[in-house]
C-alpha cells in the first residue's frame, strides 16, 4: 500500500489526513514485515502507528502494555469508530477475559490489549495457539531492557517470544524513554532485522521548578500555601504510600480538595480515582508512582515531586503525561538538602535506601535455591519454607529464572519452581553491576537538582536527544524560582494539623463485627516509635503519659462519645505489662471496665521475627481465647494493642472475639508501623 | 538455534505426513547447507519441485506455515518450562535413537526434561507385560542391576509391571533411567514431582515425541513403544503374551533387524516368551545372560 491510498484509508477509518513523515516510516516497514523500535514522546502518536496496520491486516495484532488506564481508553475509542478492539487484563473478570479470548480465537477482535502478565496465563498461552496472529506490539518498551528504569520481569519472557517468531511477523516496539544504552539494548534483545526511528524529546511547554528545602514541613507548608495559586489539576508524587495519606489529610485540612492513590488500594477504587483525575475532581491526586504512565489526560496543568525520582529518565517518565495539550505546564521538584552528620542530604537517603534495598541479601538467594533442591515449591510454599516475604521471593526467583538457576514448570493449575540439573553457580557480579548503574543515575537526578543552567536542556541530552533547540522555560533560564517564606499561621496550621489527624487501621471484614480502628500515629514518623522502643526494649518503663494523652485523642477523634462495654488488650509475647498497664491507664480515664480475660491458649513469636503474612497469620492462628464467655456476649468492645503491623493479631481476635458473641470489637493502637506486605 | 524452534515444531507436526517424509526434507535442505527457517521462507512453488513434496503435502506445508507465530508462542511457554526441544539436527538428539530408527522412523523432534548427557550413554531396555509375574519383576530387577553397575542407562516406558520395575530398580542401584511417555511432555504433572530430585541431580531423563500437550492415549502408548525400542542398545524382554503391546514391540523390532533378548521362561509358564525365542529372539536366563536354548 502506498502512502497516498494509506492516508485515503486513515481518513475513512481514523478521520485524520495525513500522517507525519516518521509515522508512515514506521508503518510502512511494518507492512512489509519487519521490526521497528519507535522512540518519541508523548504525543507523538505512536499508538496510531499500529493501530493503522491492524486495521489492514487479517488477523488480529497484539499488543503487550502494562497501561491498564490508557488501554481503557483507546479501546472505548477504538470501538467508537467501528473497529474491533478489546484488552485483557485484571480490569475484567475472568470470563470477559475468556470471552474476549474466545472472540480473538473467531476472528472477531482486530486489535487486542494484553498486559504483560498474562505471558505467563496458561489460558492465554493456550488460545495464542488457535489466533490468527499478525503483528506483536511490545509498548513502554524500556522496561525490557535491563538496563532501562523500570525493567520488569515478565517482559522477559515476551523478549523470548519475539525471537521465536517467524521472520515476517511484524513487531514494533515503542517508547518515550530510551537512552542510547537502553535502546542498543532493546536492539539486541529484539534480534533480526530491526529498524530505530528516534524523534526529538522537548516540551516546550513544560515549566521546570526546583524547589530546595531544609526541613519536611516546608514542603507541607508550601504546598498548603501555594498549591490553590497553580492553575488547573494535576498531581503530587510523593515516595511512599504513606505520605501519599498524610499530604492528602493535610491539604484537606487546609481546605483544598486532594485525594490518595497507591497501589495498596482495590482496583475498584484505583479506577473511581482514575476517572475523578479524568473529572477534575480534585485539585491534587497524591500518589505512589502507581499512578500516571497510563493517564489519558490531555489538561494535566501541574506535576509536583516531593521526593526525588531514581533518575531522570524516571523524572522524565513521570512528568511525561502532564500538559499534552501544549499548553503551559509546571513541574515542580522538591528537594530537602538538609545534611545529617555524615553529611548526607536527607532527600538522597529514600532512593538510595531504594537501591540498597533493592535486592535481597546474597544468603536469601541462597536459602530459595536450597529450598529448592530438595522439592518444587509453588510461592506461597517457598514463602513458608524460607521465611522471606512476597516481594523478596518474587524478586528473588524473577533473578533465578533469569539466570537459568530455576525455572516455573506448570501443571495444570498449579505453578511449582524447579532447580534444574547443571544450573550455573548464582552470579551476583550482574547485580553488583547493575546496583553501580542505578548509583550513578541518582547521582545524575541529583545533578538535576543542582543545575544551574536549562533543564529541559539537561533531561533530552541524558535521553541521548541531542539536537539543538531553544531551550528555555525553567528557573534556571526565563522563569522566576519560587521561594519558600510561610506565614505563622500556616506554621501553626500544620502544628495544629499534627495534634489532630491518626492514622486508620483497615481490618474490617464482612465475616468479623470488627471495625476500623485508630492509631495515635505512625511508628516511624514522630518521635512515637523512639518513645515504645525504650520501654519494650531497654527497659524504659511504662509508656511515658505523653502517648496516653495522644493515645485519648485519636480515639475520641475516631469514636467520639460512642459508649462501650469493656477494654480488651493483647495478651503480650515478650514485653511483660507495658500493654496492660498502659490499658489499665486507659480504662480510668474512660471509665470503661478493663477486662483481663483475653488470653493466649499456644506459644507465639513476636510478629516482627515473621517476614510474610502467611506465616504471620499462622502464628496466631487458634493462639486466642477468651476464659470468662459470660463476660463477652453482646458486648461493645475496645480492643487494645501497642504497635499494629500487618493487622493479623488484631484480625485474629476479632474473629475469635465475634464467634464469642461480641457486638462491635473497635481497635486502637499506639502506633501503625508502615508497609507490612499482605 | 532457539530462532529454529518454531519452525521445527510446525514441521513436526504437519498432520498426515509420514516422519519418513518430512525427514527426507530435512536431510535435503541440511545437504544444502540450508536451514529448517530456509525451507519454509523459500518460495511454495519450488517445494514442489525441489523438495518432491505433493499438491496435497504442499498445502499441508502451507497450513503449517501459516501457523508459524502460534508455535513462537508455544515454544516460548515450553522453554520457559524446563523443557527441552531437540531437533534431528541437534547436537544433542540422541545418536542412539536416531542410529536405531534411521531416516523413516526417527522423530524430527523430541521433547525432554533432565539431564541430556544420559541420551549419549550405552543404554538397554526392559519391557514386558504391565502384569508380569515374580520371575519378570526378579528378571527385571537382575538385568536393571547389572546394567546400572556397568554404567548403562535403563529405558523404561513407564507402564505399570516391568517397566516400572525397571526404572524403580535402575534408581534403587544408583543408576540412571530415561522415561519414554505415552502422552505428551508438559502432562507428566504427577511424574515430574515423584521424580523431582532424580530428575535435578541428572539421574532422569524424560522424553516424549508427541505433541506436549497430548494426553495419555492407547495409540500413543503403541506408538512409543518404538521409541523405546530405538533409544535403547540392548533390547531385553521379560515377559510377553502373544498379543499386546509388548509382542507387537517384539516383532516389530525383530522385523527392523533389532538383537532382542527374552528371559527363557519355565516351562510352567503361560507366556509367549518361547515364541518370541522361535521367532528369532535370543534366550537370557534369569540374570540376563545368554543361554542355550
Amino acid at each position: 500500500m502506498n502512502r497516498q491510498h494509506a492516508e485515503i484509508k486513515l481518513k475513512n477509518t481514523f478521520g485524520f489526513d495525513l500522517f507525519h513523515d516518521e509515522q508512515w516510516e514506521t508503518i510502512d516497514l511494518l507492512f512489509q514485515g519487519k521490526r521497528v523500535l519507535l522512540i518519541e514522546k508523548t504525543g507523538f502518536g505512536k499508538s496510531l502507528c499500529y493501530q493503522f496496520p491492524a486495521t489492514q491486516f487479517d488477523g488480529v495484532t497484539v499488543i503487550f502494555s502494562p497501561l491498564i488506564a490508557l488501554i481503557r481508553d483507546q479501546v472505548r475509542g477504538l470501538n467508537e469508530k467501528g473497529i474491533q478492539a478489546r484488552f485483557i487484563n485484571s480490569e475484567q473478570s475472568s470470563e470477559e477475559n475468556s470471552q474476549t479470548i474466545q472472540d480473538a480465537i473467531n476472528g472477531k477482535v482486530k486489535i487486542l490489549y494484553i498486559a504483560p502478565e498474562r505471558q505467563e496465563n496458561q489460558e492465554w498461552l493456550d488460545a495464542t495457539r488457535r489466533m490468527n496472529l499478525s503483528m506483536i506490539v511490545i509498548d513502554e518498551a524500556h522496561t525490557i531492557s535491563v538496563w532501562g528504569h523500570d525493567f520488569r520481569p515478565t517482559f522477559r519472557r515476551i523478549i523470548n517470544l519475539v525471537k521465536l517468531l517467524p521472520n515476517n511477523l511484524p513487531v514494533l516496539a515503542t517508547t518515550a524513554t530510551a537512552t542510547k544504552r537502553v535502546e542498543c539494548d532493546i536492539e539486541k534483545q529484539i534480534s533480526g532485522d530491526i529498524t530505530t526511528i528516534r524523534g526529538e524529546l522537548i516540551r516546550e511547554n513544560f515549566e521546570l521548578f526546583v524547589i530546595k528545602v531544609s526541613n519536611e514541613d516546608e514542603k507541607l507548608l508550601w504546598l498548603g500555601e501555594n498549591l490553590e495559586g497553580i492553575e488547573g489539576t494535576g498531581i503530587i508524587y510523593t515516595g511512599t504510600r504513606v505520605n501519599t495519606e498524610i499530604y492528602s489529610r493535610w491539604l484537606e485540612f487546609m481546605g483544598i480538595s486532594t485525594t490518595e492513590y497507591n497501589a495498596g488500594l482495590d482496583s475498584d477504587s484505583r479506577k473511581e480515582i482514575e476517572i475523578g483525575l479524568m473529572e477534575n475532581r480534585w485539585k491534587a491526586v497524591i500518589s505512589t508512582n502507581a499512578l500516571g504512565m497510563g493517564i489519558d489526560k490531555s489538561d494535566i496543568r501541574f506535576i509536583i515531586h516531593t521526593q526525588i525520582p531514581a533518575s531522570p529518565i524516571h523524572y522524565y517518565q513521570e512528568i511525561g503525561r502532564a500538559g499534552r495539550d501544549g499548553k503551559p505546564t509546571k513541574l515542580i521538584l522538591f528537594y530537602n538538602k538538609l545534611k545529617d552528620d555524615k553529611g548526607i542530604e536527607e532527600d538522597f537517603k529514600l532512593p538510595k535506601a531504594f537501591i540498597d534495598g533493592g535486592r535481597p541479601s546474597i544468603k536469601n538467594y541462597q536459602k530459595v535455591i536450597n529450598a529448592l533442591k530438595v522439592e518444587q515449591l509453588g510461592e506461597r510454599q517457598l514463602m513458608k519454607a524460607t521465611n522471606l516475604n512476597q516481594t523478596q521471593v518474587r524478586v528473588i526467583k524473577a533473578d533465578l529464572i533469569e539466570q537459568g538457576i530455576i525455572k516455573e514448570a506448570v501443571y495444570g493449575r498449579s505453578k511449582k519452581y524447579e532447580y534444574q540439573f547443571n544450573a550455573p553457580e548464582l552470579n551476583t557480579k550482574a547485580f553488583d553491576e547493575l546496583r553501580q548503574l542505578k548509583l550513578t543515575e541518582l547521582h545524575s537526578m541529583i545533578d538535576y537538582v543542582n543545575l544551574s543552567t536549562s533543564r529541559m536542556e539537561f533531561l533530552c541530552d541524558y535521553l541521548g536527544d541531542s539536537t539543538h533547540n531553544n531551550y528555555r522555560n525553567c528557573d534556571n533560564t526565563s522563569l522566576k524560582p519560587y521561594s519558600l517564606n510561610p506565614s505563622d499561621s500556616i506554621t501553626n496550621k500544620l502544628e495544629e494539623f499534627r495534634e489532630t489527624y491518626f492514622p486508620e487501621l483497615s481490618v474490617e471484614s464482612k465475616s468479623s463485627n470488627i471495625v476500623n480502628g485508630v492509631a495515635s500515629s505512625y511508628y516511624g514518623v514522630s518521635t512515637i516509635g523512639a518513645a515504645l522502643h525504650r520501654s519494650k526494649y531497654e527497659n524504659g518503663g511504662d509508656f511515658p503519659d505523653f502517648l496516653l494523652k495522644l493515645t485519648l485523642k485519636a480515639f475520641r477523634k475516631r469514636y467520639g462519645q460512642e459508649p462501650f462495654d469493656l477494654i480488651v488488650y493483647v495478651p503480650p509475647t515478650e514485653s511483660g505489662d507495658l500493654v496492660k498497664n498502659f490499658a489499665e491507664k486507659l480504662s480510668r480515664v474512660l471509665k470503661v471496665p478493663i477486662s483481663h480475660s483475653l488470653i493466649k491458649t499456644g506459644e507465639t513469636k513476636p510478629q516482627k521475627v515473621f517476614k510474610n503474612g502467611y506465616l504471620k497469620r499462622d502464628n496466631v492462628s487458634h493462639k486466642f481465647d477468651y476464659s470468662n464467655l459470660g463476660e463477652i456476649a453482646g458486648k461493645s468492645v475496645i480492643l487494645f494493642d501497642d504497635i499494629f503491623d500487618s493487622g493479623a493479631t488484631i484480625k485474629e481476635i476479632g474473629n475469635v472475639l465475634t464467634r464469642l458473641g461480641a457486638s462491635k470489637i473497635a481497635p486502637l493502637v499506639i502506633a501503625r508501623t508502615v508497609g507490612g506486605d499482605i | 538455534m532457539d530462532k529454529e524452534l518454531s519452525y521445527w515444531l510446525a514441521l513436526a507436526h504437519v498432520p498426515k505426513v509420514k516422519t519418513k517424509r518430512k525427514n527426507e526434507i530435512v536431510v535435503r535442505f541440511f545437504e544444502q547447507g540450508k536451514s529448517v527457517i530456509d525451507f519454509f521462507h523459500s518460495e511454495q512453488s519450488s517445494w514442489k519441485s525441489e523438495f518432491d513434496l505433493t499438491d496435497s503435502e504442499t498445502q499441508l506445508f502451507k497450513e503449517a506455515f501459516s501457523e508459524l507465530s502460534n508455535y513462537a508462542f508455544m515454544v516460548e511457554d515450553l522453554l520457559e518450562q524446563g523443557y527441552n526441544i531437540l531437533p534431528i539436527t541437534s547436537k544433542e538428539y540422541s545418536p542412539t535413537l536416531k542410529k536405531n530408527l534411521g531416516r523413516s522412523y526417527a522423530p524430527p523432534v523430541i521433547y525432554t526434561k533432565g539431564n541430556l548427557q544420559i541420551m549419549k550413554e550405552k543404554s538397554i531396555a526392559i519391557v514386558g507385560s504391565r502384569k508380569a509375574n515374580d520371575n519378570s519383576l526378579t528378571f527385571t530387577d537382575n538385568v536393571a542391576k547389572k546394567a546400572s553397575k556397568e554404567y548403562k542407562v535403563v529405558v523404561s516406558g513407564f507402564a505399570k509391571g516391568v517397566d516400572k520395575q525397571a526404572l524403580d530398580s535402575a534408581l534403587k542401584y544408583k543408576g540412571q533411567s530415561i522415561i519414554v511417555l505415552p502422552q505428551g511432555i508438559s502432562t507428566f504433572k504427577s511424574g515430574f514431582k515423584k521424580y523431582y530430585k532424580q530428575i535435578i541431580e541428572g539421574d532422569v531423563l524424560v522424553l516424549s515425541t508427541f505433541y506436549p500437550k497430548a494426553p495419555w492415549s492407547v495409540q500413543l502408548a503403541m506408538a512409543r513403544n518404538p521409541i523405546i525400542y530405538g533409544l535403547a542398545s540392548e533390547i531385553y524382554v521379560a515377559e510377553s503374551s502373544d498379543k499386546g503391546g509388548t509382542w507387537s514391540g517384539v516383532m516389530d523390532g525383530l522385523r527392523k533387524g533389532r538383537t532382542i533378548y527374552v528371559r527363557k521362561p519355565n516351562p510352567i509358564e503361560k507366556n509367549a516368551n518361547g515364541l518370541l525365542i522361535s521367532k528369532g529372539a535370543k534366550p537370557v536366563d534369569d540374570l540376563g545372560n545368554l543361554s542355550q536354548y
